[in-house]
């Protein structure tokens, strides 16, 4: 699948992703800037935090428990569109992904 | 010129406390990551374990808790199944109960929340600083980095200021238990096993629960909901709540990780300022607060190891480690590995993505006070770079004997005032 991160000056990082890597995973890899991954993926640092584009929300599936608790520990504000991306894993479901990247 | 050079023989015994007095072994380490990154690695003093030392294995295995348990104890020493689970904190369980403990908690020390105490930790460095630069020269772990972490975390939990040196003593006996100038029942050399139910294996365990305890209590009868401490109480949304030994545990863990190692990373950031003169300049000029906090906690490791212990068999480098075994990941390496860093051995405060393991990061155990550790390092470094214009060893510095705890007790430096 393809995935684009929107930055917050407004530029934009494409890149596909192989199938069951996380947007955590895939973002650090692909060097997008403040998505962080400081737990590994394991729902402890919320430091992964992005924002789902609109048009995908209801595609990448609901918030759970641990993620719900640590959403309210991210450093940008949290949105009802507020994911942490470690929880997003690629499929062919979420071809053309969009991700935003909040303000460091 | 590097801020000092190890002068193990590339052998050294790193199952030894006294190895480390000589500050961590890097010669041994180096050794390792080239020749042997999965090492079996003897200990006298119990099972031997295995040694994982290159930075990208930490993070693979720390991340694969299916086969690296946190919940048959962290530290290397051998622990009865009763002892564990007196002495455990949710540092020492596994996924679903540490994110249970951890949620209740994970929003007071976030990043937001914690930066709020910028100004706080600011006031507190203008007097911790007041006093320590009235003299030229002066031991900088005692007078300053001791000083600061205890006074924050005090005033995060609410803890009365009078009783702050009393919990910076309690806390120093819990965590350098290997110590003979930081406690009287040196771990390793302990005739007695009166302890051994006790957080660390130490009765300054006891004393501290009956403390926290007296502590609540007097919250409660003055209606106190703040904090901390009273968070860790409350019952989660399924009614739970945690026990008694539960809560002195988490008491004595706050105490001995807000203790010493925020302490043990301004310590060796000042270190390093004696030994690479530039870093002052650039503390004073360039504009790298982004990326210094890290910089010095990386060159610092104040945890030199956690320890795992293998729920199943596992393949790395040509070894099998067996079920049941206990792993150590060495941050200390991790941190010096030149397959990670440029030029490990040197500070290098603008250092750009700089995946350092000190806060056991990769893992669902990465430290909770990394934010706070963070920002206070950072507002410490910016307010004693204004205020002096020179800065030197003045005499030799002195490691902590612990394998477990990277530290500079004893820091003698002389200083110019700006």
């Amino acid at each position: 699948m393809n995935v684009t991160w929107k930055l917050p000056d407004g530029s934009e990082i494409s890149a596909d992703v192989a199938d069951g890597t996380n947007m955590m995973e895939a973002a650090v890899a692909n060097n997008v800037p403040n998505v962080i991954g400081e737990c590994g993926g394991s729902l402890a640092c919320a430091t992964c935090h992005v924002y789902v584009d609109e048009a995908w929300v209801g595609k990448t599936g609901s918030v759970e428990d641990f993620e719900d608790a640590m959403l309210d520990a991210t450093e940008a504000e949290r949105e009802p569109n507020s994911r942490l991306s470690c929880q997003i894993v690629a499929s062919d479901d979420l071809d053309g992904l969009m991700l935003i990247v909040p303000q460091a | 010129m590097t801020v000092w050079t190890p002068t193990d023989d590339g052998y050294a015994d790193l199952s030894s406390h006294d190895t480390f007095e000589q500050g961590a072994p890097h010669n041994t380490f180096k050794r390792l990551r080239d020749e042997d990154p999965v090492s079996w690695t003897e200990y006298e003093g119990g099972e031997n374990y295995w040694s994982v030392t290159r930075q990208a294995d930490i993070l693979e295995m720390n991340r694969n808790t299916a086969v690296f348990s946190s919940a048959r104890g962290i530290r290397m020493e051998d622990q009865s199944y009763e002892e564990y689970l007196a002495r455990r904190t949710f540092q020492e369980t596994d996924a679903p109960e540490h994110m249970k403990t951890r949620i209740k908690v994970a929003k007071a020390f976030s990043k937001p929340v914690i930066a709020q105490f910028e100004q706080e930790i600011g006031t507190l460095c203008d007097e911790i600083l007041d006093e320590a630069l009235s003299e030229d020269s002066f031991d900088a772990t005692k007078t300053i980095a001791r000083e600061l972490p205890m006074r924050m975390l005090g005033r995060i939990l609410g803890l009365p200021e009078k009783d702050l040196p009393w919990l910076v003593e309690k806390g120093d006996a819990l965590i350098a238990n290997t110590d003979p100038d930081f406690t009287d029942h040196v771990l390793d050399k302990m005739q007695t096993d009166e302890f051994r139910m006790m957080p660390f294996n130490s009765p300054a365990g006891a004393e501290l629960y009956l403390y926290a305890k007296d502590l609540m209590a007097q919250k409660e009868a003055a209606g106190d909901t703040e904090g901390v401490l009273h968070m860790i109480l409350q019952p989660d949304k399924d009614g739970n709540t945690i026990s008694q030994e539960e809560f002195r545990n988490f008491f004595c863990l706050l105490v001995a990780a807000g203790n010493d190692t925020t302490r043990y990373s301004i310590a060796a950031g000042i270190q390093a300022m004696c030994h690479q003169p530039e870093l002052l300049g650039q503390m004073q000029t360039g504009d790298i607060w982004a990326t210094a906090p890290d910089e010095i906690i990386r060159w610092a490791t104040p945890a030199l190891y956690f320890r795992r212990t293998a729920a199943q068999d596992y393949e790395a480098h040509g070894k099998t480690i067996r079920e049941g075994d206990k792993v150590l990941f060495w941050w200390s390496s991790g941190n010096r590995d030149e397959r990670a860093f440029d030029a490990p051995m040197r500070v290098n405060l603008a250092r750009e993505n700089n995946r350092h393991v000190s806060f056991g990061q990769g893992g669902p155990h990465v430290c909770l006070g990394m934010w706070l550790a963070r920002l206070e390092v950072r507002v410490l470094f910016q307010k004693l770079a204004k205020r002096i214009s020179h800065i030197e060893a003045d005499g030799e510095h002195k490691f902590l004997r612990s394998n477990f705890v990277g530290g500079i007790k004893s820091l003698p430096v002389r200083i110019k005032r700006a």
